[in-house]
């Protein structure tokens, strides 16, 4: 029956010839392929589907007509293959999508060559850093499953190819290691020390997505498209109100006439003839509000981004980091985000009150000429609320406020080189970059230094209490110094107060340019309510996935790891509370510390007096110097009795001779004679003395039998 | 060439005889390269993780390390406490194999466990906690071969790491020479053909007695089952002897390797002759097997400085 069971269970991932590789484990290899590929699909070169399909088709067919194995020609010439369609594709193979390419490509091709079990398992390591490589893409919920699908089946390889009979036993093996290990794991996650980077790595190149620094008429409408996730937030204590939710990212201070563009605090510096520490700060305090107190404590996840932009609700005040803090109440990262993470930030929640070090004469520029009608229209209304600047901005609120100037994402396009002109005077229709340009450019005519503020508007609020900012949130106000301190200035609220009020799409008039680039999103099934809940459910969960275990980085563990200490010492004192006195807790411990002790110490006599005793027994001691024996050639035969093996040996050992025959002759008075306590003693002395005796001889004489 | 000694030595230091259940001190754990390539990987996906400060990464690096840990508890727990007691194989002729028989007594399922020894492998399951592997050694020359030094080890689950034990048996084989026929016709045997034919009475019957040879009529008449007994016809007597033989010492073993089997074969009685060791004449299984264990164990004149 057993020999039964032994054929069932031969070595399937291996032919009987111990080396080459069944078909069946290269098919399991090429499902492996296929799960890590998955991973892959979306950002990798369609092509490299067909060049899996056709090593594995191509191995199928020599398998099966057993031809012989790919040429050394064929497989230099697969590669060179995959290396020209990369070079095609990406005009580089410096760039990480190329060097992700090559990975992929010679993770297929191995597959050409993979002959013997070590094959396999070279092709289930680079499958392994594969799937590690798809985490710079993303590092989602769903692409967590999927990874965890790939490694369960690479690892299930790995166990065929270590010889596991059949798939129940290959699964139930890997589950259990998979299950015994994920503790260890987990223990590791959490107290490992993070580093940050040793050293520069090339990047995944990312799609800016969100704003940029140069804002023409038309770029926030491209924005309101999209519905790709900006940040997502959560307060401690106060939430803004929705009027409250003004997200500054840039503030865009130089207008050549057409488009404004952002002053970098470098060009600025240099521009100015000043140093740059006049305009940026690195620091994790803003130096330029120092005794502002924060209104708004948040928590972002910032999406991965190409450029280093970090919203702020108002000014920034505090962060956990260190961060460049510009002058013009703006905050810019270190880096650019390679991958999700998380900041915590204090801000005002207001436009900053620190005058603009680039002083209020670059904040008044204007081109010398052009938009002349603007520049007329800004002198008269300036004339007729008698020079003081609230009413002049009320004036211009209330012009955007009456009848021809609408509000809409799709206005027509502006062709003139005096764009501010022709929007003001012709087409009177537009959006918040629209009115925001046209406001600041009114406010510069007459002196008043003004900028644009570029960022976000609203966000998503969920159930549980976090916000969703995305790109159709993006907006642009302007701000004007009054009164010793900037003031915000939205002209949006004086057209579609909805817009602030609401959101992004209550101002969607038609929806054609409203999420146009979405066309399945769900968020355009806001209306039906289950959708809408479980699209809440689905980012709730996937918010805190990114917050609770990607976001699990250097902060995130030292904070992890003082709560720990903290709930250590907390419990330490709750001790010391529940003990009626330090005095007689210490005793507690003391005793608990000394019973351990104790008990310890009694265990390990206990073993010593066991190991003591049996050393006296002649039948212990009797095994040990038979084995002793045995190692050196003189064992005793099937059968034999200790005291005749003994006897047998002496003859033949020479000078330990004697001490085997009286060995023999004390061992038998002891197993059989009447003896008494004190002769007993005695014998056993003499037995240990003799048995040292016989192998002290033994080693000096080389006798063998 | 010291090293190798030494670790000889060391091994049989740690070797086990057959019949012990593997115990936890002589069992030993070794890094396979599959498992040196797995540490490097761990750490280039924990250098992934750190340069790209990617959190899955992290993640996955620690649990190919974690699985590297849990692999290493039971591989080690696979070969535990596995007992192998060995059947040494009934006879080997030089140039052939020994087929060493292995009974592996684990008390719960093993799998994947590999003997080796003395250039011959094998591998067994144990899916209820016992199982037969042969191990089929390789036996080029004559004589007293002591049995190799047995590896038993295995690399279940994952392949990471190998545990080994080391088996030393203190039994040894004995090899009987390579038979060779004789090229030369006077030798040529013509007994394989005879058969007992001439009655000789009848004796009582045997269960396994054939039916046609049960004497059915008396059996009728007196109730009583007897078997007829037949006798063989007289047989050749006589003598192999090793100097009547030529070629060298080996060449003549083999020659009369094989007219002893052949001489047994032909129900012969024949006795054996060779330096130094008279075998009288006799038949039957033990006499064959006295004979080859005699030649196998023939120190021939002359060669006792080439023999070791």
């Amino acid at each position: 029956m057993i020999r039964r069971r032994g054929t069932r269970l031969g070595a399937p991932a291996v032919l009987a010839d111990g080396r080459a590789l069944s078909g069946a484990m290269l098919r399991q290899l090429f499902v492996g392929q296929c799960l890590v590929l998955a991973l892959h699909l979306a950002w990798m070169p369609a092509w490299l589907v067909g060049v899996a399909v056709a090593v594995a088709g191509y191995r199928h067919v020599q398998l099966r007509r057993r031809l012989p194995r790919a040429g050394i020609l064929l497989r230099l010439v697969a590669v060179a293959g995959v290396l020209v369609a990369l070079w095609l594709q990406y005009g580089t193979l410096h760039g990480m999508e190329g060097l992700i390419g090559l990975l992929l490509g010679v993770y297929l091709l191995k597959l050409l060559e993979t002959h013997s079990r070590r094959d396999a398992r070279v092709v289930v390591l680079i499958g392994l850093v594969t799937t590690t490589v798809a985490f710079l893409h993303d590092q989602g919920i769903l692409m967590a499953l999927g990874a965890l699908l790939a490694v369960a089946w690479l690892v299930q390889s790995l166990v065929w190819l270590a010889g596991a009979g059949g798939a129940r036993q290959a699964w139930r093996e890997t589950a259990w290691l998979l299950v015994l290990s994920a503790p260890l794991m987990a223990l590791l996650f959490l107290v490992f020390p993070r580093l940050g980077p040793l050293w520069n790595m090339p990047q995944v190149d990312r799609a800016s997505t969100g704003l940029t620094d140069e804002i023409a008429p038309g770029d926030i409408a491209q924005l309101s498209r999209s519905d790709a996730r900006a940040f997502r937030v959560r307060f401690d204590g106060r939430e803004p109100a929705p009027a409250e939710r003004y997200w500054r990212v840039y503030t865009l201070s130089h207008f050549d006439g057409e488009r404004w563009t952002r002053a970098e605090p470098r060009r600025l510096a240099a521009a100015l003839g000043r140093p740059e520490g006049d305009f940026v700060r690195e620091a994790s305090r803003s130096p330029w509000l120092a005794e502002t107190a924060p209104r708004f404590t948040a928590e972002l996840l910032l999406e991965p981004d190409s450029r280093p932009w970090r919203p702020s609700l108002g000014a920034p005040l505090a962060t956990d980091t260190r961060q460049r803090f510009l002058a013009d109440g703006t905050l810019e990262g270190l880096t650019p985000l390679s991958s999700r993470s998380l900041l915590r930030l204090e801000s005002t929640g207001l436009s900053p009150a620190n005058p603009d070090p680039a002083g209020p004469g670059w904040h008044a520029m204007l081109p010398p000429r052009g938009n002349a009608r603007t520049r007329e229209l800004a002198e008269r209304l300036w004339q007729e609320s008698g020079g003081e600047p609230r009413a002049f901005l009320a004036a211009i609120m209330a012009r955007f406020g009456e009848a021809p100037f609408r509000y809409t994402l799709s206005p027509p396009r502006l062709t003139s080189a005096d764009r501010v002109d022709e929007f003001l005077f012709e087409s009177r229709a537009g959006y918040c970059t629209h009115y925001a340009s046209a406001l600041a450019v009114l406010a510069r005519a007459v002196g008043l230094p003004a900028r644009v503020v570029a960022g976000f508007l609203g966000g998503e609020r969920h159930p549980d209490g976090h916000f969703t900012v995305r790109d159709y949130d993006a907006h642009a106000w302007v701000e004007v110094w009054l009164d010793g301190g900037w003031q915000r200035i939205d002209p949006t609220a004086a057209i579609a107060p909805e817009r602030i009020e609401e959101g992004a799409q209550a101002v969607d008039d038609g929806g054609e340019a409203f999420l146009a680039d979405a066309p399945f999103s769900p968020l355009r099934m806001r209306e039906i309510g289950w959708i809408n809940r479980l699209r809440l459910d689905w980012e709730r969960l996937e918010y805190r996935w990114q917050r609770g275990v990607i976001g699990y980085q250097r902060e995130a563990r030292s904070a992890f790891m003082s709560r720990l200490t903290a709930r250590l010492q907390a419990f330490w004192a709750w001790l010391a509370e529940a003990a009626p006195g330090r005095g007689t807790f210490a005793a507690l411990l003391g005793l608990l510390v000394a019973g351990a002790g104790l008990a310890v110490g009694a265990l390990l006599l206990r073993l010593g007096w066991r190991r003591h005793r049996e050393g006296r027994d002649e039948r212990v001691l009797m095994r040990r110097l038979q084995a002793w024996l045995a190692r050196r050639d003189l064992g005793p035969r099937p059968g034999e009795s200790p005291s005749a093996h003994l006897r047998r040996i002496a003859l033949l050992a020479g000078g330990a001779g004697p001490a085997l025959d009286e060995c023999a002759q004390q061992l038998e008075r002891l197993r059989y004679a009447r003896l008494g306590a004190a002769e007993r003693r005695e014998r056993r002395r003499r037995l240990v003395q003799r048995a040292a005796e016989v192998r002290r001889r033994l080693r000096r004489g080389p006798a063998r039998a | 060439m010291f090293w190798r000694g030494a670790r000889q030595r060391w091994w049989r230091r740690v070797a086990i005889a057959p019949g012990t259940a593997l115990p936890q001190r002589r069992l030993f754990l070794l890094p396979t390269r599959f498992g040196l390539g797995w540490a490097g990987l761990v750490l280039l996906l924990l250098l992934f993780g750190i340069n790209y400060q990617n959190t899955l990464a992290y993640i996955l690096a620690f649990w190919l390390l974690a699985l590297g840990v849990v692999t290493l508890l039971r591989t080690w727990r696979n070969l535990l406490g596995v007992s192998a007691t060995l059947r040494l194989p009934q006879e080997v002729f030089a140039g052939g194999e020994a087929r060493l028989g292995m009974h592996l007594t684990g008390g719960r399922p093993r799998t994947a466990l590999e003997l080796h020894g003395g250039g011959a492998s094998a591998r067994v399951d144990l899916p209820d906690g016992q199982g037969e592997a042969t191990l089929a050694l390789p036996a080029p020359r004559r004589g007293v071969q002591p049995l190799p030094l047995l590896r038993l080890e295995t690399r279940w689950p994952l392949g990471l790491v190998r545990a080994l034990a080391w088996l030393e048996c203190r039994e040894s084989l004995l090899v009987y020479p390579r038979p060779l026929d004789d090229e030369e016709p006077g030798h040529r045997l013509a007994g394989a053909g005879l058969e007992a034919t001439d009655f000789a009475g009848l004796r009582r019957a045997e269960p396994g007695d054939s039916p046609a040879r049960l004497a059915w009529k008396q059996w009728s008449r007196t109730g009583v089952l007897a078997a007829k007994a037949f006798s063989v016809p007289p047989r050749q007597q006589l003598w192999l002897d090793y100097d009547a033989c030529r070629g060298d010492p080996e060449r003549r073993l083999s020659l009369l390797c094989a007219r002893v089997l052949a001489h047994h074969r032909a129900g012969d009685r024949y006795g054996l002759r060779l330096p130094g060791v008279t075998l009288p004449q006799g038949e039957g299984p033990r006499q064959r097997r006295e004979a080859l264990e005699a030649l196998a164990r023939c120190v021939p004149p002359g060669a006792q400085g080439a023999e070791r």
